[in-house]
């Protein structure tokens, strides 16, 4: 069994191409339905965000795997074939698990480190879970990838610093004043921008918000959306008095709030903070009003300075990132590589089984004369025995360095064990082995388990 | 035995400059533990030395500085317990690791002249060392709240502001720090005050008994420290002045304190060199 990846993202689509295969229109469940009517996947986890549709599945033929997964992704999103294969791109093994654990971390994101895409994952793999698609070799895939992605954003900066100007602006009102949950909140304007901002601050649960705007049914408007208060243009300077945070975006051609109206507002709250987030464009306050002393004066592109600052921070950090990355991708190989000798320590252990019931056959009529403790001694003694001359090459075949080592062990354990001629279902006594069968996919789950 | 806190101390001030800088959680972690080792060990040689000598190791001065960082641990302690926070460590135990270096240089703790042998002098003094060390964290928050407020103004946010806590908290546990340094320093003068007036005439005849009054080095600039934060707690409640200015009284006010606990208390005193 083998991983393969089929998808496209915003690395090789365009936002056009990216809409009409986005998975989720149709949900996530119903796509995995459709997907299990292709014979080839044994497994399989559809993941759709807004940048990215990329199908994960454990097959044994990537290749027949590959082209059943494009032509059902082509027929699924009703998108041409031809239309589609330039831009999809596919993984295979540890290709497979370096890609998922980049996508878990942020690194794969159009804004590096972005926290959402986590979620997704997880998202992803649950409804995967929950329509059982899943086996084990998704499962330890997906679950090592949400380690990998806690592990890389708890141990990097790659998560840290705000991305976006709404909020850039909240993580600078928080540095300003902790908690913003008692604050009052003036919206002065009430465009697009304003309203992104206001919405964002309101989901910081602030105690109130108040929106004015020249045309008082806009202002009703967005007071309504954000569950605020509309107030009249004429009661700017005295809700400036209450206000902790101002956001301004008017658009108006002259500065709509001045520096002097500020600085008398400044001594009558007592010189209590004011944060003021100025998104209009031209600006809405005057500049020297910044200069008074608790007054936090942001525009426009002092937040998106902020904000290049942040990325390129995190930037600095995906070497970090890419280098935990690599060694948990060794980690996982060795792991996958020792589920492709599983077959052969199942048959050793069967061989060494055989020869423990034989020999202990052959001296039955000899013990007939022992009583049931010496002889459930001896049972216990071989059986002990046998494991622990099992333990070393076990380990070895399971932990060998690279797939050829691993194949060379395999095949010498096979000849000087002469493990081919071994019984195909030989009668033990282990307790799963009433539930073992021949065929290779329950060998594997039962050593698993 | 005295050795024993310091060198705990440089270690914590070691880890917790590695916290900062790198904001690992087991320099963190690291860094309180042997904080709070420093503080247990100084507190059992504190308790060994007040055994010793009958009554709290308070003089001479360097017994009194090395009270002073033990009261400046345990209180920086609880801040931190209680808030949650580990970045002002970085600032403040680099001042113990000073103080308790100059405690170390002159390890000796005397008896007690008869003057002091009452409890007032105990409750003045322990109230003048415990307003010390509040305003000595006072301090230290204040000098991070202008770190900090000059990043936000020069909207250049880095290094600080990735590591301290918000303005408001900043500028709240400055305002609490003062005012219960505040109480206590009130306290201490008020009972060192007091107590001068009960002493007997006997012990009066002391000459650093007669050496006390207003013109005295030492008592004229703990009085001026008083009259600071004084100002400083009226002008916050009163005209606003919160934030960065009254970040800069606490720490124009502890410039003060440390005055007296060093060159005032050492060489210019007539009156407190018991």
């Amino acid at each position: 069994m083998d991983l393969l990846l089929l998808g496209v993202s915003h690395h090789t689509a365009p936002v056009d191409l990216r809409e009409r295969v986005d998975f989720s229109m149709r949900g996530l469940s119903e796509a995995l339905r459709a997907l299990s009517e292709c014979p080839s996947p044994a497994e399989s986890v559809v993941l759709t965000t807004c940048n990215r549709a990329e199908i994960y599945v454990a097959c044994t033929d990537t290749d027949t795997s590959q082209r059943d997964l494009a032509r059902f992704m082509s027929r699924f999103h009703e998108v041409p074939e031809h239309e589609l294969e330039p831009h999809l791109y596919t993984h295979t093994g540890g290709d497979v698990a370096r890609h998922l654990f980049r996508v878990a971390a942020g690194l794969d994101s159009l804004v590096v480190g972005e926290p959402q895409i986590f979620g997704q994952v997880k998202d992803a793999y649950a409804v995967a879970s929950s329509e059982q698609r899943t086996g084990a070799l998704l499962n330890k895939l997906f679950s090592w990838s949400f380690a990998v992605g806690k592990r890389v954003r708890a141990d990097t900066g790659l998560g840290e610093g705000a991305v976006s100007v709404s909020y850039a602006a909240i993580s600078l009102a928080r540095k300003i004043f902790g908690s913003l949950k008692d604050l009052t909140v003036l919206v002065v304007g009430a465009g697009e921008m304003a309203e992104l901002t206001a919405t964002h601050l309101q989901s910081q649960q602030v105690r109130r918000i108040a929106v004015t705007s020249r045309t008082r049914s806009r202002a009703d408007a967005l007071a309504r959306r954000v569950d605020g208060t509309a107030v009249d243009w004429t009661a700017i300077d005295d809700e400036l008095l209450e206000a902790d945070i101002v956001v301004t975006a008017t658009g108006a051609a002259t500065p709509t709030i001045g520096a002097s109206a500020i600085g008398r507002v400044m001594r009558a709250r007592r010189n209590r903070p004011l944060f003021i987030i100025d998104i209009g464009l031209p600006r809405d306050v005057e500049p020297a009003a910044g200069e008074l002393e608790q007054v936090f004066l942001y525009n426009i592109d002092d937040l998106r300075a902020i904000i290049s600052e942040n990325l390129a921070r995190r930037q600095e950090q995906t070497a970090l990132a890419e280098a935990m990355i690599s060694t948990e991708v060794d980690a996982f190989l060795v792991w996958l590589r020792s589920r492709g000798t599983i077959p052969t320590v199942v048959a050793l252990r069967r061989r060494f089984e055989s020869v423990r019931q034989s020999e202990l056959k052959r001296l039955e009529a000899k013990m007939n004369g022992l009583p049931p403790e010496a002889r459930a001694r001896v049972e216990e003694i071989t059986r002990l025995l046998v494991q622990k001359l099992l333990l070393t090459p076990t380990e070895r075949l399971k932990t060998a360095s690279d797939d050829a080592t691993a194949a060379q062990y395999a095949e010498v354990i096979t000849e000087v064990f002469s493990l081919e001629d071994s019984p195909a279902d030989p009668p033990v006594s282990a307790p799963a082995a009433g539930k073992r069968s021949p065929s290779r996919s329950t060998s594997k789950s039962t050593v698993a388990s | 035995m005295n050795i024993l806190p310091l060198l705990l101390y440089i270690a914590a001030g070691v880890a917790y400059a590695i916290y900062f800088a790198r904001r690992s959680p087991q320099a963190g972690r690291l860094a309180t533990a042997s904080l709070a080792a420093a503080a247990l060990i100084h507190t059992f040689v504190v308790g060994m030395r007040t055994v010793e000598v009958g009554q709290l190791p308070f003089v001479p001065l360097p017994a009194t500085i090395s009270a002073f960082v033990w009261l400046l641990a345990v209180a920086y302690l609880y801040t931190e317990v209680t808030t949650d926070e580990r970045a002002m460590g970085v600032f403040i135990v680099p001042l113990m690791v000073v103080l308790q270096s100059v405690s170390t240089v002159s390890d000796r703790v005397l008896e007690p002249a008869a003057v002091l042998d009452s409890p007032m002098f105990a409750v003045h003094v322990s109230s003048l060392l415990f307003a010390c060390a509040a305003f000595a964290l006072a301090c230290v928050i204040g000098i991070t709240y202008v770190l900090l407020f000059r990043e936000l103004k020069s909207k250049q946010l880095g290094f600080f502001a990735e590591r301290l806590p918000s303005l408001k908290v900043l500028d709240t546990m400055n305002g609490r720090a003062v005012g219960i340094g505040w109480l206590f320093l009130t306290a201490g003068l008020v009972v060192g005050a007091v107590w001068l007036l009960q002493l007997q005439p006997n012990t009066a005849a002391d000459p650093r008994v007669a050496a006390m009054s207003v013109f005295d080095p030492k008592i004229y600039v703990a009085l001026l420290s008083w009259l600071v934060y004084s100002f400083a707690i009226y002008a916050r409640r009163a005209i606003g002045w919160n934030g960065k200015r009254a970040a800069w009284l606490s720490a124009i006010g502890f410039s003060i304190i440390l005055l007296n606990l060093g060159p005032v208390g050492y060489f210019l005193t007539e009156s407190h060199n018991f």
